[in-house]
């Protein structure tokens, strides 16, 4: 499979990963299909996300959609981060084949459910 | 592009040899006549052919006229297990075969079980072997064909293939005269010493990329007297076996990667199991948390599979192809399907170590410096994907 430039930097030199025990709000969702795992966890400032860090289980596109996730909401209001959509992220990532969609899914659900938290 | 490139992955395919190249270049440019033609330039063709036939034979101990040249290992495959059954159904529709078996055996038991007959998979046991008993006890009057691979392509496991010959002799000595014994050797071959004879099989398939040839052409062994439906008609070529005009430059290929094969078996099984044991040494002493996949002993000498907690293989197998190591994974997503590799699913692991499979597979173009290279980039890209997983985390108990 041929994944675009920017997806091979991310999965060389993945940004924010790891754990973050101040975080007040954590999301950990499982793809029940194919097992992938994201782990995401956020520091909301005023309704701003001051910090966000991963941690990902699974093939490649799953590992780079949360890597990529965590610098596209950086920064942003948690409105902001709510309209992210599957296709501003795969657009990030320089595109991924159709059955690779799941990855990106999977990214957009574990924000979604990290964002729930903060209502 | 990465600086240094390592290509691990010699079960999936080898490099064509430079002096397999040299002979192939000859035929194509040389050799170009129709080998069913009369006339001079069809005479040397078949010649070419007639030569690289009696090395295939060599390899495997067999006459010259039981090899039918065929597109590959599927083929053969195809040709040996459709063909036998039509051949055999008077006899019997029951078919015994084993649960790690590659698709292009898997396929056509498949493909047999929707037209009618039955098929017995037998299970492998947690080193990745199947049990001669098993075969013994699941054996019918109406069986006619056992088809189990002598080496598996992700774990290397060696069969007791000699054990079955046994078997079915004795039961066609005890009056069951329409058994017959296939078996898929596209891993073994050049890679073991390899006789028909003292395997006992009727029918042996190998692919000629598997040992330096190029891809297109391959073998089956059909022993003397067994009887096979052709599965390509419309022509008198192999026997009346194999229709269609013959592929010179590739039969020459494999006929010369096969002389190549038997003359450096030795040297190569040598130098091979050298470095996948200086590789799982290694391996060992750097990185923690793996399974070795696959009976210790019974195994082939140039391959590993290893299953490395916490992550995913084909992960894995990114990253390990960004700094130039080519590898193999039994991971669900890098095959396209949603399971995990069948083969490693049937030693009875879990889920997760199933995705975290590797396989390393070396070959005679590999050095010392390869496996040093190789072990380097592994255990950086272990230790990345590790820090990254959320299941290291479950593992020692940070959260659930």
């Amino acid at each position: 499979m041929s994944y675009s430039a920017q997806f091979k930097d991310h999965l060389a030199h993945p940004r924010n990963a790891g754990e973050l025990p101040e975080a007040n709000a954590v999301a950990d969702e499982k793809n029940p299909v194919c097992g992938d795992r994201l782990r995401l966890a956020l520091i909301v400032k005023d309704d701003r996300i001051e910090t966000a860090r991963y941690l990902a289980y699974g093939c490649p596109p799953t590992l780079v959609c949360g890597s990529v996730l965590t610098e596209l909401i950086s920064g942003k209001t948690t409105e902001e981060a709510r309209q992210l959509t599957r296709a501003d992220l795969l657009n990030a990532i320089g595109g991924l084949p159709s059955r690779k969609h799941h990855a990106a899914a999977l990214a957009i659900e574990t924000l979604n459910s990290a964002l729930a938290q903060l209502s | 592009m990465p600086t240094r490139r390592v290509y691990l992955d010699n079960s999936a395919t080898t490099p064509v040899d430079s002096r397999v190249a040299t002979a192939m270049v000859r035929a194509v440019t040389e050799t170009f006549g129709n080998a069913s033609s009369v006339h001079g330039f069809g005479q040397q063709a078949r010649a070419a052919i007639d030569r690289a036939r009696r090395e295939v034979a060599a390899l495997l101990g067999a006459r010259q006229n039981e090899i039918v040249f065929t597109s590959g290992g599927t083929e053969a495959n195809n040709l040996a297990i459709r063909g036998l059954c039509e051949a055999a159904s008077s006899h019997g529709r029951h078919v015994i075969t084993s649960a790690i078996e590659h698709p292009s055996v898997a396929g056509v038991c498949s493909q047999l079980e929707k037209q009618g007959w039955q098929v017995t998979r037998l299970p492998v046991y947690a080193n990745g072997l199947v049990r001669v008993e098993d075969v013994a006890e699941v054996l019918r009057p109406e069986t006619v064909l056992i088809t189990i691979m002598l080496a598996n392509n992700e774990i290397g496991t060696i069969q007791p293939l000699r054990a079955m010959g046994a078997l079915v002799r004795e039961r066609r000595a005890a009056g069951q005269k329409h058994l017959w014994l296939h078996t898929d050797a596209v891993q073994a071959a050049g890679r073991l010493p390899l006789n028909v004879d003292e395997l006992g099989c009727d029918l042996l398939t190998i692919s000629g990329h598997k040992l330096y040839a190029p891809k297109g052409v391959g073998a089956l062994y059909v022993r003397r007297g067994v009887r096979l439906q052709g599965q390509n008609v419309g022509g008198h070529q192999e026997r009346e076996r194999r229709a269609g005009t013959e592929n010179v430059p590739g039969i020459v290929a494999f006929g010369e990667a096969a002389k190549l094969a038997r003359e450096e078996l030795n040297e190569r099984a040598q130098h091979d199991r050298a470095l996948r044991d200086k590789f799982e040494v290694q391996v060992r002493e750097r990185i923690p948390e793996v399974v070795m996949n696959g009976d210790r002993e019974q195994r082939l000498g140039h391959l590993s599979n290893i299953s490395f907690r916490f992550i995913e293989g084909e992960g894995l197998l990114i990253n390990l192809d960004l700094e130039g190591v080519a590898v193999s994974t039994g991971s669900a997503c890098s095959s396209g399907t949603l399971e995990p590799s069948p083969v490693i699913r049937a030693l009875g692991v879990d889920d997760e170590l199933a995705r975290g499979s590797i396989r390393f597979s070396f070959g005679k173009d590999n050095t010392e410096t390869d496996v040093d290279y190789a072990v380097e980039v592994l255990a950086r890209a272990v230790e990345r994907l590790r820090a990254l997983s959320p299941l290291t985390l479950v593992s020692h108990g940070l959260h659930g």
